[in-house]
Parts: structure tokens; C-alpha cells; sequence
């Protein structure tokens, strides 16, 4: 009798201890990362920055492998990944604002609904506006009456370019913009060399290259894009570089108002989706709520690796990754701007840029 | 300097970084020797691993592969005439015309040694470059950029051959096909039909694989029996390397270009190999054997694009600006390790840079090595029947040609473009000029863009311009001064080289070059009237070379129907000594679409296997069973390449 009992009990215990121990959702799984850019661009070392620390903080450990899916300005990698991507978790598409701003606008190729996936997680990225010290510009007041044309240089008006050539027309500043570049390490070399005197780089990029110049007089920064408060407006300073002031503050120094319009809050849209959710991890639409919950838990352990924390500082310029549902409603919130923001993007890309979505 | 390059060399020495930098080599050679996989993809085979080492190894490790890929590339082209990788194009031309003629060893051995100098002259650029790059960079701007593309434009007018306008036309062509896909100043994709495939314009990769290697492996197999016409692989060992003795300045001269252009953002390692062949066809005065077999047109190129694996680098690690595709990768690597690559790098982590600079100097020397031990071996195939050769051989092409974009779209454009090589190499166009326009059409337009917006007409008296165009205008100026020598003494009989104009009766060699002129002005046709549609900022260089390429195909077909006699002018190809037999070619052709097709009905590796097998059984004349197991290994075999690799195997539409 109380070796019935005893053994029912064993059952029990074993059967209980089965279900309280299943195991991780991604235990002896892979996480496939597809990148929609060719190795070697921002999107591809974000992704392969982080893939390490994914494996080692996702519970169950699962491998994480980052494949490219270069083509079509990233469309032709989105697309590949709307149509491939089962809602399970296991394949994740890591990109940028280039991937965002097509689907805005409708472009017909860009056969994907960033609507309807899930955020994942997303990193920031910053910028930092500089000019040559040959403008004669020494604040950003002075950017109002430059001693020489103010001539910047930029890759396609519908690309990381976007919210810097916001913010001119929202500071209203007389520049002679120059797309046409291939990269943005040309565009400083160009700077460097003189041939343009308005310039901005991302902030690890600031800080390793334009650093240098600035201590050597060759450079003077201006301004930052700003950092999201908690509702998401663009009001705070950048916290890599906090000596510097906001887009929102030098509007309220040159015209002493709040920004407000249209115009500020397409900057904000654009500013948020190219810098503040600048990379971003996608899931399908579907994606179970465990696999979900995993890849934020995994966030949170992330952020707190000391390991990470370090290189992050020199990788990504210091930003930490975010969860997924913590920024997905900001997200969510820059990519529907009202139709009075999307009319007043399109006018200025269709009046200045010859851009017809 | 000294000491940090010695203490570089101690941190180099250890046994895990020596055998990493070896499966760097490895790597490396095995994506050169496979056609259509090039540096990227070895960069990126080893990244997953490379991240779990510390920077100094993965730097070795990556430097390892990146140095010799231009050498294993040497072994494809120069044995069955397939560009191992698209800077390898002009070896596939010289090098593979004298295997043809039982010289595979000493157009080999040539080829290897002068990669090995070439990536040597290239470590020593860089490690000279360091203190003075910086300066020089800075007086580089958009004007002077622009120069040096259109130099390189001028250097392929030395490759125009005999008869100009059917190289005016091959190069303008290029020009237009490298300008599909997105325009560099203004939003507007070009000729891309609605195409998702097109959008980001076609793959050197794919074209350099179609125009060279579908087109030789297809007349290959009509003319049936082995690659080798004579028997032996010709006693060319030693003969190889006393041609790069011979011929040493020749080496320096490729070396410098290479340097230079991997030095240059727009310009890559295939510009500086065809820049370099160019430059070796411009100063020979004995021009005949150019495009039947020259051993000068191997070394040349081969010299260059090494030194350019290498010069590729300066860019990058001085300025973080990626000096290629394949330079981007380490770029990336490095910042993912938290370096960021610019002035600072030479202060702060000098012993990483002679890391660099050590792992090149090493991996040159182990890459030619291998080759030179591989190249007996492999070198046998020249004298199996190609049968047995090709089917694999196009089954690895479409694998590769698919890994550019991953889009079925890879292996209609290898199928036609394939055909379009074909058809210019039996219509006596030549191919080189094709590809030079082709690579070099986007930065061209784009720094003509820069140039304009940012220096108006200024530019055109800036001293960097001036020299640039006095270096253009020096191989015209020259040629007239020998033209002018020639005229004032008749006495010489002249360079023109005496051939036997053999016009065949074939109808068939009739019928070629005049479809091939009527679809030049159709192609034409389609750039000019889609390119009046672009936007302003976008219409200017399609314009430059639809509208000449019309006029020009409209006097090429007239020439052609009028009975322009062949032979003389067909500068690639043309030494068949039983001719050529083009519907034996096509029907070859029809068997390559069948094989692609398949590949998209049923997948890859179905296809592959039916295709070996019958192949094999019909064509290579093997026993059924025989067959059915070349193919089952065949298959096998790309199997796990494929694995290794990290490949991508097209889907069939049927099995999904």
C-alpha cells in the first residue's frame, strides 16, 4: 500500500517536475539574422555585434548565425524575409530606416508590411552635425549668415539623409546640398579634403574620426539629433555627446519658439526611426509571445554584461539595445505619421529631391 | 616603425594564428579556384569564427584569405578559360589560349609567381604608404577621381583591337549595362523593367562568369575532344618563371597599378587587371600573339590584381573608407572589435597593421606555393575529354552565379549573358572592353556628378586634372609619333601583324555577327528611348552611350551584311584550326537552358544530378552506371562546398 502510494507520488513528482523544467523556448534552436545589406555596413556589424551576446543571454542558448541578404536599397532582403520568415522566432531581420522609408512611401517593390511584424529590439544611433571652421560658423547661430556657401554632402535624400535634410529645412538654413556619394566615409574625406564644409557621422564614427579634427581645429561640432523623452519627443540631449545641443534646442535658440508644425514633427519621425530605433530586429507577424518574451529577457541580461557594456562603448558609440516591447509602440508611432507629415515629407523630396514614390 | 614591425612578426608567430592564417589560405585559394565565389565570400565564411578570436588572429585569418584569392583564381581561368573570379578575366583570355596550345605550365607558373610579386609590391605599398598616404588621399577630390576612371576608359582603348568599332561598341555596351539599377544622383532606378532583380543593377560576378565562361565552356564542347590541342603540359615550368624574369619590369609596372587602384574608392581589383593588360598591350611593339596567347597578358593582370587585394587596404585602414567590397568585410570585422580604423589606428594599434602587413607577405607566398604544388594535378584535366570536364564545371557556374543576388533572376542573367559573350567573341568583338566599361560605369557617372555639383567648371584647370590628362592623352600622342616614324620610313613593314584572311563559307559565321549588330542596335534602341524618359540628373551618361552605340550598330550591321571579312578582325577565339562550327555552339547552348531551367523547375540538386548523369552518358560516352555515379558524386561534392560555404541552393518552383 505505501509502496503504491509512495510510487504514484514519484509519478507525480516526475511528471510535475516535467512540466515545471520545459525546457527554454529556444533551447537547441537557431536564430537565422538576415541582414538586407552587404557585410560590412552598419546594419551587418550591429548584427554580428550583438549575435554573440544573443546566444549567450537567450535562455536555452540557441546558435545565433547572421546571413546578408544584400539588394534593391535593402527591399529585395526585406522582401526575401516577408516571404521566407515563419512566425516561430527562429528568423529575425536586422535593418535600418532604409528598409523603413520605402514602405512609408509605397514603393512597389518594397513587398513587405513592417506594420504588421513585431520589434524585436532596437539600437540607437546618433549623429553629430560638424562644419568646417572655414564657414566662419562657430555656433550654431552662426549658421544663419555663413562667410562662405554652406555645401553638404550626402549619399540619397531617402536614406540615413533624411532627417538631416529635415532638420535644414526646419532650422531653415541656407545649405547647397550634394547627394550622390557612396558612403559616408567618402563624405568625410570630402569634408576633410574641402570640397564640402557641412557634414554629420554617427557617433562611434564621430568620435574616432572627426575627434581628431576637432582638436586640431579642422572641425567644430555643432549639434546632435536629440534623444527621445519618455513620449517619445525628440526634446532631450544625445547622451554620448551631452556637451552638445539638440536640433530641439538650437530651433528654440535661432527662433525663440518650441518647434512645432508639420515640419518638426516629420524631423521627429524620421529623426526616431534613422537614429533613435535606428537598427532595428524584426519578427514576423505571428511570432509566438514566448519567443518574444525570450529575446527581451535576453535584452535585459544583455544591457547588464559588463562584457557588452564595454565594447558597446567603442562598437555602437554606447547606446544601449532596448526591448522590443518597451520601443515598440514608439516605433509603431514614427512609422504612421499623420497624412499631413507624409504629404509634407513627399513634397520636399518630390519639389527638392526629384523624389516620385 | 622597425620596431613595432618586429614585434608584430613575434605576435604573428604563434601557432594558433599561423594555423588560422592558414585556414585563411585555404579558404581563399578554394573561393578563387571555384568560379563565381570571390573574397567576399571567403570573408564572410570565416566571420562567424573570426569573431570568437581576438583582433590580431582574425585579422590574420581574414588577411590570409583576402591575399590569395587572386592566385587561386589563376588555376579556373587558365585551364578551362572560366574567370576564377572577374579580375581574373584577361588570365582567362591569355592564359587559357596558351593551355589550349599545351602551355598550361608555363602560363601557370607565370601567373602564380607574378601574383606572388604583385601581392608582394603590394605589402610594401602599403607599408609605405602609411606615412604618406594620408596627404596624398587629401589631394584627391571628386575631379581628380573622376580622372582616374576616365584614365582607366583610356587605358581600354589599347583593348579596342583591330577593328575600333566593334570595340567602341563592346565598350559602350558594358557602359550601359553598368548603368542598371539605381542612378548615383538622383532616386531613379534604370532599364530595370520592374524587375526586383534589376534593382540593384546586374553582377560583375554573373557577367564575368556568362561573357567569358558559359561562352568558352560552350564552344569548348562543340569542338569536342580535350582542352589541349597538343599532348604534355609542355615542359613550361621553368620557362613560366623566367617570363616573369624576362618581362620583370613589366611585373613592377602591373604591381603599381594595382596599388593604385586598390588605393582609389572606385576603382577594384578587375578595373586594375584589364587597366594593367591594357598597359602591357600599349607598350609592346609585337601585338599579334595578344588574345591567341600572350604570356605578358597573364602576368601583367596578375601582378595587378594581387597588388590590388593589397592596395585595397590603404583606404581602409587609414581612413576607414573600404578600398573594395571584400575590404569592407575586414572593416566591419574591425569595428565590431571596437577598432575603428583612421590616423589613430597607426598610433594606437601599429602592431595590428604589421599584423596585416605580415599575414599578406606570408599568405602570398603559402598561396603560390599551394598552387604550384596543386597545378601538376589539376593541370591533367586540360587533356581529359572536356565532356567529362564541363558538366560539373557549369553545375558549380550556376551555383555560384546564383550566390550574387540569390535570385532565379542570377541564372537567366548567366544564360544570357553567356550568349551575348558568345555571340560577340564569333562576331570578332572583343570582350575586354565590355567589362571595362561595365566596372567602371557607376563611379564614372558618379564622381562626373560630384565633380560638376561641387566644383562647376573649375575643375577642368586643377593641376591633379591636368597631369591625369596629360597621362591620357600620352599613349595617343605616342602612337601618332609611331604612326608618323612609320609613315616617314617605309622601309618597315609596319606592326600590322600579317594573317591569313580565312573567310569561311559558313553560313552560319555570316549570320552571327549580323544578329549580333542587329540586337547591339536593339539594346541601343531600348537605352536611348528609355533614357530620354529619366530624370534630368539621371539621363546624361545613358544618353552618352546609347546614342553613339546606335549609330555605330546601324555602320557595324551594314559592314557585317556588306561581307566584312571575318577572320582578320576577330581578335578572340579566331584559331580554331578546323574553324567553327556556331550551330554546333548553339546546340550546345540549347542544352545549357535546358540544364537552367530545370535548375528552376526542380532545384538545384535534382537538376544537377540529372544533368551530370545524362550528361555524362550521352556527351562523355560513360556507361550508365558510371555516369549515374559521377553525377550522385558530383552532387555530393557541391553538397558539401555548399555546406562549408554557407551557400545558398536555388529552390525549384515545382518542389516548393
Amino acid at each position: 500500500m505505501w509502496r503504491a502510494v509512495a510510487g504514484l507520488l514519484v509519478v507525480v513528482f516526475l511528471g510535475a517536475q516535467a512540466t515545471w523544467a520545459q525546457a527554454p523556448y529556444y533551447a537547441g534552436k537557431t536564430i537565422e539574422v538576415i541582414v538586407p545589406f552587404a557585410p560590412g555596413g552598419a546594419a551587418d556589424v550591429g548584427a554580428r555585434f550583438v549575435a554573440p551576446f544573443l546566444e549567450k543571454h537567450v535562455a536555452g542558448n540557441p546558435r545565433v548565425t547572421v546571413r546578408n541578404v544584400p539588394g534593391g536599397g535593402s527591399m529585395l532582403g526585406a522582401s526575401y524575409f516577408a516571404a521566407n520568415a515563419k512566425p516561430d522566432g527562429l528568423m529575425l531581420m536586422c535593418t535600418t530606416s532604409s528598409t523603413v522609408f520605402p514602405w512609408m512611401f509605397g514603393h512597389p517593390s518594397a513587398r513587405y508590411d513592417l506594420g504588421r511584424m513585431r520589434v524585436a529590439m532596437t539600437l540607437a544611433f546618433g549623429p553629430v552635425v560638424y562644419v568646417s571652421p572655414r564657414t566662419g560658423v562657430r555656433k550654431p547661430a552662426d549658421l544663419l549668415k555663413p562667410a562662405e556657401p554652406l555645401v553638404y554632402g550626402g549619399i540619397a535624400a531617402t536614406g540615413s539623409d533624411l532627417p538631416v535634410l529635415i532638420a535644414f529645412e526646419l532650422l531653415r538654413l541656407p545649405v547647397k546640398v550634394v547627394l550622390g556619394f557612396e558612403g559616408r566615409g567618402p563624405i568625410r574625406l570630402a569634408f576633410e579634403r574641402g570640397e564640402t564644409n557641412l557634414d554629420f557621422q554617427f557617433t562611434p564614427v564621430y568620435l574616432t574620426q572627426v575627434v581628431p579634427l576637432v582638436k586640431d581645429g579642422k572641425a567644430i561640432p555643432l549639434f546632435t539629433g536629440g534623444a527621445p523623452n519618455p513620449r517619445g519627443e525628440l526634446v532631450l540631449r544625445d547622451p554620448v555627446v551631452p556637451d552638445l545641443p539638440s536640433v530641439f534646442e538650437v530651433y528654440r535658440e535661432l527662433y525663440n519658439a518650441r518647434p512645432a508644425g508639420p515640419r518638426w514633427r516629420a524631423y521627429e519621425a524620421a529623426a526616431a526611426l534613422t537614429f533613435s530605433y535606428g537598427l532595428t530586429w524584426w519578427a514576423p507577424e505571428g511570432t509566438p509571445e514566448a519567443a518574444l518574451r525570450a529575446l527581451y529577457e535576453a535584452v535585459d541580461r544583455i544591457v547588464a554584461d559588463p562584457e557588452f557594456r564595454e565594447r558597446a562603448k567603442t562598437v555602437t558609440g554606447g547606446y544601449p539595445l532596448r526591448r522590443g516591447d518597451q520601443v515598440e509602440g514608439g516605433v509603431r508611432k514614427a512609422m504612421r505619421p499623420t497624412l499631413e507629415v507624409k504629404k509634407w515629407i513627399a513634397d520636399l523630396l518630390r519639389d527638392k529631391y526629384n523624389v516620385r514614390f | 616603425m622597425g620596431e613595432a614591425a618586429l614585434s608584430a612578426l613575434a605576435t604573428f608567430l604563434d601557432p594558433l594564428r599561423l594555423g588560422l592564417l592558414m585556414v585563411g589560405v585555404l579558404a581563399g585559394l578554394a573561393v578563387g579556384i571555384l568560379p563565381g565565389l570571390g573574397g567576399i565570400v571567403a570573408v564572410s565564411v570565416l566571420l562567424p569564427l573570426i569573431f570568437r578570436l581576438d583582433a590580431a588572429t582574425a585579422l590574420a585569418t581574414l588577411s590570409g584569405a583576402l591575399a590569395v584569392v587572386y592566385t587561386g583564381d589563376v588555376i579556373t581561368s587558365v585551364l578551362v578559360g572560366t574567370p576564377g573570379s572577374p579580375a581574373a578575366a584577361p588570365t582567362a583570355l591569355e592564359g587559357h589560349a596558351l593551355a589550349r596550345q599545351g602551355q598550361a605550365a608555363r602560363a601557370l607558373s607565370a601567373a602564380f609567381l607574378s601574383s606572388l610579386i604583385g601581392g608582394f609590391l603590394g605589402i610594401v605599398g602599403l607599408t609605405l604608404a602609411i606615412p604618406v598616404a594620408r596627404p596624398l588621399v587629401m589631394l584627391l577630390g571628386s575631379p581628380e577621381l573622376f580622372m582616374f576612371t576616365a584614365l582607366g576608359v583610356a587605358y581600354a582603348g589599347s583593348l579596342l583591337g583591330r577593328s575600333p568599332v566593334k570595340g567602341l561598341l563592346s565598350g559602350l555596351l558594358g557602359l550601359l549595362l553598368g548603368l542598371v539599377g539605381p542612378a548615383p544622383a538622383a532616386a531613379e532606378f534604370r532599364y530595370t523593367f520592374g524587375q526586383l532583380y534589376l534593382l540593384d543593377g546586374l553582377s560583375l560576378v554573373v557577367l564575368a562568369l556568362g561573357v567569358f565562361g558559359v561562352a568558352e565552356v560552350v564552344s569548348l564542347l562543340a569542338r569536342g575532344g580535350a582542352i589541349a590541342r597538343q599532348a604534355g603540359l609542355g615542359g613550361g615550368w621553368v620557362e613560366g618563371i623566367r617570363d616573369v624574369f624576362t618581362h620583370r619590369w613589366l611585373v613592377l609596372r602591373g604591381a603599381l597599378i594595382g596599388v593604385w587602384a586598390g588605393v582609389l574608392p572606385a576603382i577594384g581589383a578587375t578595373a586594375a587587371a584589364w587597366m594593367s593588360y591594357g598597359h602591357a598591350v600599349a607598350t609592346s611593339r609585337d601585338r599579334e600573339h595578344f588574345g591567341r596567347g600572350d604570356i605578358r597578358g597573364v602576368i601583367a593582370p596578375e601582378s595587378a590584381n594581387n597588388a590590388a587585394a593589397a592596395g585595397d587596404l590603404i583606404p581602409t585602414l587609414l581612413f576607414s573608407v573600404p578600398g573594395g567590397p571584400a575590404a569592407a568585410v575586414i572593416l566591419g570585422a574591425l569595428y565590431a572589435y571596437g577598432i575603428y580604423p583612421g590616423p589613430r589606428l597607426v598610433q594606437d594599434h601599429l602592431d595590428l597593421v604589421y599584423v596585416i602587413v605580415w599575414s599578406f607577405a606570408l599568405a602570398n607566398i603559402l598561396g603560390a606555393a599551394l598552387s604550384f604544388l596543386m597545378s601538376p594535378a589539376i593541370a591533367r584535366i586540360t587533356h581529359i575529354p572536356f565532356a567529362w570536364v564541363a558538366a560539373p564545371l557549369l553545375v558549380t557556374m550556376a551555383l555560384g552565379a546564383f550566390q550574387s543576388t540569390r535570385h532565379p533572376g542570377d541564372l537567366l542573367a548567366l544564360f544570357l549573358l553567356g550568349l551575348l559573350g558568345w555571340a560577340m567573341k564569333r562576331s570578332g568583338w572583343p570582350r575586354a572592353p565590355l567589362l571595362i566599361g561595365f566596372v567602371l560605369a557607376k563611379p564614372m557617372e558618379r564622381y562626373l556628378w560630384l565633380t560638376v555639383k561641387l566644383h562647376g567648371w573649375r575643375w577642368l584647370g586643377y593641376p591633379g586634372v591636368l597631369v591625369i590628362g596629360a597621362l591620357m592623352a600620352a599613349p595617343a600622342f605616342l602612337a601618332l609619333v609611331r604612326w608618323w616614324r612609320r609613315r616617314s620610313s617605309p622601309s618597315t613593314s609596319g606592326e600590322a601583324p600579317h594573317r591569313p584572311a580565312a573567310v569561311s563559307e559558313a553560313r552560319m559565321q555570316r549570320i552571327v555577327p549580323a544578329v549580333m549588330a542587329a540586337t547591339a542596335f536593339l539594346i541601343f534602341g531600348v537605352g536611348a528611348a528609355q533614357g530620354f524618359g529619366f530624370q534630368s540628373d539621371a539621363r546624361l551618361v545613358p544618353l552618352l552611350a546609347a546614342i553613339p552605340g546606335l549609330l555605330l550598330a546601324v555602320v557595324q550591321f551594314v559592314r557585317t551584311v556588306r561581307g566584312e571579312p571575318l577572320t582578320a578582325a576577330d581578335d578572340e577565339g579566331a584559331d580554331e584550326p578546323g574553324g567553327v562550327d556556331p550551330g554546333r555552339e548553339l546546340v550546345q547552348f540549347l542544352l545549357v537552358a535546358g540544364y537552367l531551367l530545370l535548375v528552376w523547375l526542380v532545384g538545384f540538386h535534382a537538376a544537377s544530378f540529372v544533368f551530370v548523369a545524362a550528361f555524362l552518358w550521352r556527351a562523355g560516352h560513360l556507361r550508365p552506371p558510371a555516369a549515374l555515379a559521377y553525377g550522385v558524386a558530383a552532387v555530393a561534392f557541391l553538397q558539401l562546398l555548399g555546406t562549408g560555404f554557407d551557400l545558398r541552393w536555388p529552390a525549384g518552383v515545382l518542389v516548393r
